[in-house]
């Protein structure tokens, strides 16, 4: 529906793996902020009549 | 009341002329059909139609509507204060709007426009508008204006009534926005003559007889509230209905609202929304009750609103003006003309 | 269509008199060419008035939902699979519903028709496949199967997939179809083609909730979009707003949808709304092996799991 493949991320991460968890966060925004901000679904008052 | 005569040829170029002192508005393709929009230069309206898919009412009265903007900032002077926006009022024309599309204008007046209530923005958008319309030589056959109190060529409301003959437009002026208009266009407003209003007379009886659907409405007035309101036939016609909008939307009489306010952050404004009689949340109350919470009691209140209230409280037939949008849209098929006969027929 | 008419005259009054059922839900003649009502019928009078021809797009599922009575139902391919899903989401119980079953050869598209004439088409019988178009200065024969509904051309399910009763003899079910042709092509877009491209098709939305309301699926108590507490969309022509409603809708429609075309159907401004709700046909197809609405055996994929449920989008 026009959001980058890159802005979503799905994983599966037990709570005994903390190197894990860190990693994909960091893997997460730095993917996230290379595609830079989507302000698609951003609600601005300018649009209503 | 004077006719004159647009030859074809000169009518994009008086267009023009009038695109250049205010905005037009006019029926355009779009996609398989037409919509009312604000005209840009160099378009024209599409005038092959029959009608708009939607009624124009929206040119008037918006389908959401800002009405004011407010701050929760505290540090701003103004914060929790309703500041009203500044609108644009300024005069523009409807081009091409339908005789019924324009008496609903009427009906809707009764609504915005009282001795009591006067709704600002509707009377000043309303006052703003010329409306240059344009008779129904070919309507459509469920459009059935002529027993709704309306008609093909009916003029009120209208400012300028323009009629197809062929290669030229007969232009009915019926008031000094009218003639402001015409005279703006640089048409020549000289040549008015008693023949060329009898050639409108007989467009307008050939326009006339072609309508055969027909709704009676002359016992509804007689017909009692309570004993219609309970009559046994609003399960068996409330029984395929959806609830949704669709037939409030595309009316041009229904003029019913909800006002709603956005915050972002610490901005919001105040908007007014078209509101739907059809839907659950029209009538739900804080508290939780909901006195129409059944879609039959939904469906009778649009009918009886229109064809028995409406009638009762203002002694100036039904509101209603036969455009048939209703009929033509409705997913499944609910037909006024049908309800009204019911109901101009229901003995208790 | 005459035998049609017939026979389901027949089965409803044979259930009406063995008191069966309360009432049967069908359709009769509507008002206006190529329209049909939906309606009940509780009398032998009322029965005689229920019509069947390709003018019955509409799904009379829709109807079924939260009723108390025992109830005849006429029911096409996609009205049956509906009943199923309304089964297996505990809507109506199995034993409630006479399922008078209809063989179905697609339902027409009126607009299709309208937009092929430039005058007004005031009436159209049909014979053989073929449709008699009449108008002023119209009067012409087309062949039915050139003017369906889009998600008619493309059913693999004609015939009802549950019944008690049978209105006429199976139809041939159509194979070989290509029923993603459209979706692949949105699938291919880039990011910014896609939203480009749902901006234009939403464009036109007046939000009067046909599409969610003629929608069997859609019986929710409230919908999310009618919520005050909260509120979770806003209720302007605001953009935004009208998007989330589409997406949202179709997203709980998901696993659930038989593409019956009611949606896209009642839509007063021609939306092509079944875009949404097939891509997600489209992916429970591919994902799970799923096409609902066939079996009240097994539960929809969405709210089940299986260990072979895929996961390659886990990383």
């Amino acid at each position: 529906m026009g959001i980058e493949p890159g802005r979503l991320h799905f994983s599966w991460i037990s709570s005994a793996e903390s190197v894990k968890f860190v990693d994909v966060v960091k893997e997460t925004v730095e993917a996230v902020k290379a595609l830079g901000p989507n302000n698609n679904f951003i609600k601005t008052t300018a649009k209503v009549a | 009341m004077k006719v004159i005569k647009i030859d074809k040829k000169n009518w994009a170029e008086g267009l023009k002329r009038l695109a250049d002192k205010f905005p037009l508005f006019g029926p355009v393709q779009k996609d398989e059909f037409h919509i009312f929009k604000e005209l840009h230069k160099d378009e024209l309206p599409d005038l092959s139609l029959q009608n708009t898919r939607l009624s124009p009412k929206s040119v008037v009265y918006p389908q959401s509507e800002t009405l004011f903007e407010y701050t929760l900032d505290e540090k701003q002077a103004d914060h929790h204060i309703l500041k009203e926006i500044d609108k644009d009022y300024l005069p523009r024309a409807v081009v091409g709007i339908r005789p019924c599309d324009a008496k609903a204008f009427l009906l809707v007046k009764r609504n915005f426009d009282t001795p009591e209530y006067k709704d600002p923005y509707w009377i000043k958008a309303y006052q703003a508008v010329t409306l240059i319309g344009y008779a129904c030589n070919t309507p459509c056959s469920n459009c059935f204006c002529t027993t709704a109190g309306c008609g093909p060529f009916h003029e009120e409301g209208l400012d300028v009534l323009l009629v197809d003959a062929a290669d030229h437009y007969l232009a009915q002026i019926m008031s000094e926005k009218g003639e402001k208009f015409i005279t703006a266009a640089g048409w020549d407003t000289s040549a008015g003559a008693n023949d060329l209003r009898e050639q409108v007379q007989t467009l307008k009886q050939a326009a006339e007889t072609k309508i055969t659907a027909r709704v009676s409405t002359d016992k509804l007035k007689d017909k009692d509230t309570t004993a219609l309101f309970e009559a046994s036939f609003w399960e068996d016609v409330a029984f395929a209905c959806i609830n949704c909008g669709t037939c409030t939307y595309a009316c041009p009489t229904c003029w019913c609202f909800d006002i709603q306010d956005e915050t972002f952050g610490s901005s919001g404004i105040r908007i007014r929304n078209w509101d739907s009689c059809m839907y659950p949340l029209f009538t739900h109350h804080g508290s939780g009750h909901n006195p129409r919470d059944m879609k039959m009691q939904r469906v009778r209140q649009r009918f009886m609103h229109k064809l028995k209230y409406y009638v009762d409280k203002y002694a100036n037939g039904i509101q209603c003006v036969g455009c048939g949008r209703c009929i033509r849209l409705c997913p499944v098929n609910i037909d006024i003309r049908k309800v009204c006969d019911l109901m101009n027929s229901f003995e208790s | 269509m005459f035998a049609y008419i017939e026979k389901i005259k027949e089965i409803s009054n044979r259930l009406l008199k063995e008191s069966t059922v309360d009432l049967i839900i069908g359709f009769r003649k509507g008002t206006v060419p190529m329209m049909n009502e939906p309606c009940f019928a509780k009398t032998p009078e009322a029965v005689d008035g229920l019509v069947w021809d390709s003018n019955c797009g509409i799904n009379l599922a829709n109807y079924l939902a939260n009723r108390k009575e025992k109830i005849g139902i006429v029911s096409k391919g996609c009205d049956s699979r509906n009943i199923v899903t309304h089964i297996i989401e505990n809507k109506i119980k199995r034993d409630q519903v006479v399922i008078i079953g209809v063989p179905c050869k697609g339902m027409i598209d009126r607009h299709k028709i309208e937009a092929m004439f430039d005058t007004e088409i005031e009436a159209v019988t049909e014979a053989d496949g073929r449709l008699n178009i009449k108008g002023d200065g119209v009067d012409t024969a087309i062949d039915k199967k050139d003017v369906l509904q889009q998600n008619c051309t493309i059913c693999t399910h004609r015939n009802p997939v549950i019944y008690d009763e049978l209105a006429a003899d199976l139809v041939e079910e159509q194979t070989d179809v290509d029923k993603y042709e459209d979706i692949r092509r949105i699938e291919d877009m880039t990011p910014e083609e896609k939203w480009e491209y749902f901006e234009d098709l939403l464009s036109t939305c007046i939000r009067c909730y046909a599409c969610r309301n003629a929608c069997p699926l859609c019986y929710c108590p409230t919908c999310f979009v009618d919520e005050s507490q909260p509120q979770w969309v806003g209720k302007s022509q605001n953009p935004t707003d009208i998007r989330t409603f589409h997406f949202l809708r179709a997203y709980h429609c998901a696993g659930r949808c038989t593409d019956c075309g009611a949606c896209e159907r009642a839509c007063p401004m021609g939306i092509k709304v079944r875009i949404l709700t097939k891509k997600l046909e489209k992916d429970c197809l591919e994902l799970f092996d799923w096409e609902s609405g066939l079996t009240l055996e097994k539960r929809p994929p969405l709210d089940t799991y299986r260990p072979d449920d895929p996961d390659d989008f886990i990383k």
